[in-house]
């Protein structure tokens, strides 16, 4: 499958993830890494799927490299219809009423344009124990086979 | 002939640095030296103690050490142990990243009493830093925090938390014990400016809200049109009131502090000018000053600073820099240094190929003179050691001193346990 691993980062934690995500799936798929800050909105391919890796940052915010994707996604507002994705969040359950929050803006700004999201949307806890890519890896395998069907459904 | 740069300080922005030299220059040799035997400086020494997700950048720095091919050589602390010069002679560009670690003053009578404390000299002593002072005695039935960034805000949350709620932090015994026995049954938190001017984030005041023990009180965080200053208002309007604990939090602004007083050496109240112009005396029996950081250490700041070719760029003289906060002052978080740290990257990489290299043997036997340093390896034996049989409300427990930490790390596998 193509696939863009796709990142908004703000410590780069993120970064390093999404980093982690690509070259594990490296091997079975065709897979580009970029940072959403680099990424423009009119760049989404029908027959790729998306894996957006995304942190949370202050008071729920979307981290800095994602805030210019935001603001062109609205300005532009492309129809994404069509369009395959599925978010990683991080967050960090000390601050449990913002938790995750930059995933979930992610997810909510795609689908306001028409893409289609691919199963639940993860959120790694900084203050839990697990490690991001041990739940990362095993999700990005879920929502891969997931996105084959649906895309085979589709095309 | 490859390249090669020294990086002095390892904290946040040593490591961004890092990071990112290596990732647009893989075959680049980057050596961090660090006065701690331990890597990681204000992550490690500076971020709170409960806040462990924030500490989660480490594991970013660990792969410089463990998949980049970055060298760490702790315990050495430049200017003493290595002249900054002969670094200079060594490498293809050096970089100050050491930080700022010393408590700026008041500069107001009566501060050399006891009972005032910095805010670094404190949070040093909490968080076991090994060249830290001992913790003070207790700090009384009342204390005033005087500041308004992260670092008052840490403070007064550690002071005002209850002993379950420090669980899952790397709060050491000494200091957790200490804490459990204050006593503290006020703390007012005083900034001399408006609150609009706070230079808090809205979310640490905000995480507040969460204390179990405390009861708060905002007096006068007044108004503001410009959106970033509403958010703190709103933040601070949103905690007034919260609570009936037993510790009673009282946010104040517009304090500027103008004298310390006490008898018998101890201080015993603080008197202010509000923006009226009248006198406010608050009483108090420890004061703590959390106004900033200054350099502080073996490297002549002020001077590099001055003589700086383009001190904003991060260029102090050829072939040497300046990153973090010894560059630009005791502000900006750690994300902010992380932007500020790819572009000085940029700059250095393009300055050295300019210049013809330095050779790699004068360096290579520069790195083994510093006998005694402590390298990745030594630190992973630290850092193993902190978190084998952990209690179970803790995720580390620091090993406090240097002596201690200089053992594991030059233990060999021959000398055994």
């Amino acid at each position: 499958m193509k696939i863009t691993v796709l990142y908004g980062t703000e410590t780069g934690n993120a970064e390093m993830l999404a980093e982690d995500i690509a070259s594990e799936l490296q091997s079975e798929h065709t897979v580009e890494c970029c940072n959403l800050c680099d990424f423009p909105p009119d760049a989404f391919k029908s027959d790729h799927l998306y894996l957006i890796v995304c942190s949370t940052y202050g008071d729920g915010e979307l981290p800095a490299s994602a805030q210019p994707f935001a603001e062109a996604l609205e300005t532009t507002a492309p129809d994404l219809s069509g369009i395959h994705f599925a978010v990683f969040g991080l967050g960090d359950s000390e601050y449990e009423e913002t938790f995750n929050f930059g995933g979930k803006r992610m997810a909510e700004l795609l689908a306001a344009r028409g893409a289609t999201q691919v199963g639940e949307r993860a959120k790694h806890d900084a203050s839990g124990s697990d490690m991001p890519e041990d739940i990362a890896l095993p999700w990005a395998e879920e929502v891969i086979a997931l996105a084959a069907e649906k895309m085979q459904e589709t095309a | 002939m490859k390249r090669a740069v020294a990086i002095v300080g390892s904290g946040p922005s040593g490591c961004y640095l890092a990071q990112a030299l290596l990732k647009a220059a893989p075959e680049l040799a980057v050596d961090m030296f660090d006065a701690l035997p331990v890597p990681y400086g204000l992550v490690r020494y500076g971020v709170a103690a409960d806040h462990q997700g924030t500490k989660a950048v480490t594991r970013q720095f660990a792969r410089l050490f463990e998949r980049q091919g970055a060298r760490f050589a702790g315990n050495v602390t430049v200017g003493r142990d290595v002249t900054l010069e002969a670094l200079r002679a060594a490498y293809d560009a050096v970089v100050i990243a050491a930080g700022l670690s010393g408590d700026r003053r008041l500069g107001i009578e009566g501060e050399a009493l006891d009972g005032v404390i910095g805010a670094g000299r404190l949070t040093r002593a909490l968080y076991e830093h090994p060249d830290a002072d001992p913790l003070p005695p207790p700090l009384g039935p009342r204390v005033i925090i005087m500041g308004n960034g992260n670092v008052a805000i840490d403070i007064l949350r550690l002071l005002a938390k209850t002993p379950e709620e420090l669980a899952g932090s790397d709060l050491g015994p000494a200091p957790s014990k200490w804490l459990a026995e204050s006593g503290i049954a006020e703390i007012d938190i005083v900034g001399r400016s408006p609150a609009a001017q706070a230079r808090f984030d809205a979310v640490m005041v905000k995480e507040l809200a969460k204390l179990g023990g405390v009861t708060i009180r905002v007096e006068g965080a007044g108004e503001s049109d410009d959106a970033d200053a509403r958010k703190k208002i709103e933040a601070l309007e949103s905690i007034d009131g919260h609570g009936s604990g037993p510790r009673c939090i009282t946010f104040r602004f517009g304090l500027v502090p103008v004298a310390l007083e006490g008898r018998g050496g101890r201080v015993e109240q603080a008197r202010f000018r509000n923006a009226r112009g009248e006198t406010v005396t608050l009483p108090c029996s420890a004061f703590i000053t959390a106004i900033g950081f200054q350099a502080e250490g073996s490297l002549p700041r002020d001077a590099l600073i001055g003589a700086a070719a383009d001190p904003e760029g991060g260029s102090l003289a050829p072939g040497l820099y300046a990153a973090g906060w010894f560059r630009r002052g005791p502000r900006g978080t750690i994300p902010e240094n992380r932007a500020d740290a790819q572009e000085l990257a940029t700059r250095i990489l393009a300055d050295i190929q300019e210049a013809s290299p330095r050779p790699a043997q004068e360096r290579e036997a520069l790195f083994r003179r510093l006998a005694g340093h402590v390298c990745y390896e030594g630190w992973k034996r630290i850092d193993a050691a902190e978190t084998s049989e952990l209690p179970q409300d803790r995720c580390r427990i620091k090993i406090p001193t240097r002596s201690a930490m200089l053992a594991l790390a030059h233990q060999t596998r021959e000398s055994g346990q």
